[in-house]
């Protein structure tokens, strides 16, 4: 075994986030002869990221001003910046409460004057740094955090999550109305979408092997768009999914324009919610994994 | 007056602990929660169906149980009960996270105390045999993923399940797949009760270091699984005396009649207390309220455990050895039920969402946690998370201010303190991002 000290030396920064993208991280176990982790609050208590650390993992959305300020000053330390997971890409499900009512409430119950102030929404880590690499999922897959670990050339995928979803397409079973998305029985090795589900893996980015959509529920899409849409905006994602609803099933348009735009929908497209409303460049694919 | 603070690692989410000192004396130990997002008010207006996928976001340790919670609540709101494979697959999923859970609390977050190391990733830096301690890491990261696998298997996705939905659940489990893990967990249970009898031959000698198993005063616990069996079905809550005698026993929605919640200013996380009381949740309260575990090897680790320690037990350190209880019967009762028929057709029952109020209760690794929702035009209209580690932020405050006392004297701070600060918050495994949401 090489000895430690000259083992890729690596750090991850959570900001406000759930943890899970650390716990994928866990569930991956081969970085621990690869890597060095020099810092990771969860399970290692140094209380500093070292100056001679070279990638940074970041997770979790910028909440509050002390997230501001340690995600800055991380970022100046190291060499090469990967934000892990969806909230630093996009903010993430905290978006659902970028609304005026829930702004509202949440600023006026929510203040505490001795702790870190609460910005009054999530903001993608990109908004305040330069991002080398992005790594999409609720949360990243544990093959998906080595590959960014290790260099994406080592990674290879299927452009969507129907491509590695392995249910099969039917030309014959045309549902007439959406189901709900916890509603029904799923039949089994049969397209969500031939079921009358919401499944938006058709155009969502592949990688993650479709564990959600092989168990039986519809992706929710928590990789973002595939390469064809990322450098587009929402609007062509929203369309492409609308168009796959249209060809394969006999669900009226208005129904499937109306629950694709609901605003929890934000919850199935958990990307887009940062593109809406904001003059943000989109990002190149070539930095997506 | 000197005012001490204290960073946490080791722990899930962002935290701290303020004490303040006046003359030699602790005036007060306050555990910060310095974090939060805000689901109880951004999932407000959210079609009731999509809680379930929503709440395992709050947090990624816990996400099972949120989202077990989040469908239970559902569907006591909608009135349907879910078929036996349903029960089944739901509680194999809760055994998968706390065998993940309490593996890490173990090894991950308190094994570097009781070796002196900043992690378990870090051992081969501070001991002279590298080879033997790093297969430690590897051993107790095998036992670990051991509960990510069972969380994949019942719940497809790893981290954010998706496969309880209200009325059942999407699919059972193949007879060829409970097989692999089947195999896979009886070859590893005996690794498992010797990374425990090792954790527990490390928790006797830090006890003989530092003199103490902590804070031993007495107090409330409170649980949800079961008096002579352990079992993670919960459908009631109860709780115990300091003298331990069972106090009440209640269904979830009752809890506002049995709990007190305070907000404070110093914390993004709320308190509760049972009627005023400090109140403790999670392994020890669980054991405190069990007469047996229910799996035979976990019988006989309990039995160990009340010949030493008695029962109730109170000392918070205990705390830390009952998760490694819990730890072998997860491994037990997962496959005394993987070796079951799981793969039938009888999934879900079908349901009709209607307007009201609904209470979803399961027993997560940190304790009792009550998703309560009101639904209006199918959309959530106003959402309550009762989160088990609130229920221990009086009792971690009070041994922290019992380790203060210990530590601290007018001549001088011992710098054991800080180590000590660590170990009382470990022994609670609090989860700041659920606490807060």
């Amino acid at each position: 075994m090489p000895e430690k000290k000259s083992l890729p030396r690596f750090a991850v920064l959570q900001l406000s986030g759930c943890s899970g993208c650390e716990v994928s991280l866990i569930n991956a176990t081969e970085w621990v002869e690869k890597y060095k982790l020099v810092y990771m609050p969860l399970v290692v208590s140094t209380h500093a990221i070292p100056d001679d650390t070279e990638i940074l993992l970041v997770s979790g959305g910028v909440r509050n001003d002390e997230d501001v300020y340690n995600l800055r000053r991380a970022v100046s330390i190291v060499d090469r910046v990967v934000a892990v997971g969806t909230c630093a890409i996009s903010g993430g499900i905290s978006n659902l409460g970028d609304r005026d009512d829930v702004r509202e409430i949440f600023t006026a119950q929510a203040a505490r004057h001795h702790l870190p102030h609460l910005l009054p929404k999530s903001h993608p880590i990109d908004n305040f740094v330069d991002v080398d690499l992005y790594l999409p999922g609720c949360p990243p897959t544990p093959e998906l955090l080595m590959a960014a670990l290790t260099g994406p050339e080592n990674f290879q995928a299927s452009s969507i999550v129907c491509a590695e979803c392995g249910r099969k397409k039917l030309k014959d079973m045309r549902p007439k109305h959406l189901l709900g998305f916890q509603q029904g029985k799923v039949l089994p090795d049969i397209c969500l979408i031939n079921q009358g589900y919401l499944c938006v893996g058709s155009s969502t980015r592949g990688g993650c092997r479709a564990i959600c959509t092989r168990a039986g529920h519809p992706c929710v899409g928590c990789r973002g768009p595939s390469n064809a849409y990322i450098e587009k905006e929402s609007q062509v994602w929203f369309d492409r999914v609308q168009k796959v609803f249209e060809r394969m099933t006999d669900i009226p348009p208005e129904e499937i324009y109306e629950a694709l735009h609901s605003p929890q929908l934000s919850l199935f497209l958990f990307q887009f919610t940062d593109y809406m409303g904001s003059d943000r460049k989109p990002r190149p694919k070539e930095k997506v994994l | 007056m000197t005012t001490l603070r204290f960073p946490l690692s080791r722990i899930e989410g962002h935290a701290r602990v303020e004490m303040e000192i006046e003359e030699g004396e602790v005036v007060s130990a306050q555990f910060q929660a310095l974090e939060m997002r805000g689901f109880r008010y951004f999932v407000l207006g959210t079609p009731a169906e999509q809680m379930p996928v929503i709440t395992p976001r709050i947090c990624g340790v816990c996400s099972t149980a949120h989202h077990v919670a989040s469908v239970k609540a559902l569907e006591d709101a909608y009135d349907v009960q879910p078929p036996r494979l349903a029960c089944e697959i739901r509680e194999l999923l809760m055994l998968g996270q706390l065998i993940q859970n309490q593996a890490t609390s173990l090894f991950i977050f308190t094994m570097p105390d009781r070796l002196g190391a900043s992690s378990i990733f870090h051992i081969d830096e501070d001991e002279a045999d590298p080879d033997t301690q790093m297969s430690l890491a590897q051993r107790a990261l095998r036992v670990r993923q051991i509960g990510t696998k069972l969380i994949t298997l019942a719940g497809g996705q790893f981290i954010h399940p998706v496969k309880a939905i209200i009325g059942g659940v999407t699919s059972g489990i193949k007879r060829q797949d409970a097989d692999v893990l089947l195999e896979e967990m009886q070859a590893l249970l005996s690794d498992v009760c010797s990374l425990f009898d090792d954790y527990w031959e490390m928790s006797m000698a830090l006890r003989e270091r530092i003199g103490t198993w902590g804070d031993d005063q007495p107090a409330f616990y409170i649980a949800s699984t079961g008096g002579s069996q352990l079992r993670f079905n919960s459908s009631e809550i109860r709780v115990l005396g300091p003298d331990g005698h069972e106090r009440a026993s209640f269904p979830p929605n009752l809890f506002r009649s049995y709990l007190d919640y305070e907000e404070t200013e110093y914390s993004y996380a709320g308190q509760s207390s049972y009627q005023g009381e400090v109140l403790r949740a999670n392994s020890l309260a669980r054991i405190n309220l069990a007469s047996a575990m229910g799996t035979p090897l976990a019988d006989d680790y309990l039995e160990k455990f009340t010949h030493e320690f008695g029962k109730p037990a109170h000392p918070i350190l205990l705390f830390d050895l009952c998760r490694g209880i819990e730890l072998v019967y997860a491994f037990e009762r997962a496959i005394e039920m993987l070796k079951k028929d799981l793969d039938y057709e009888d999934t879900d029952v079908p349901y009709t969402p209607k307007d009201g109020e609904g209470y979803g209760l399961v027993e997560a690794p940190r304790g009792p946690l009550i998703h309560h929702y009101k639904i209006k035009d199918g959309l959530i209209e106003d959402a309550e998370f009762i989160i088990p580690t609130v229920h221990n932020m009086l009792a971690i405050e009070r041994a922290l201010k019992v380790a203060g006392k210990r530590y601290i004297t007018p001549e001088r701070i011992n710098l054991e303190l800080e180590k000590a600060v660590g170990r009382v918050v470990r022994a609670f495994d609090p989860c700041i991002a659920c606490a807060t949401q």
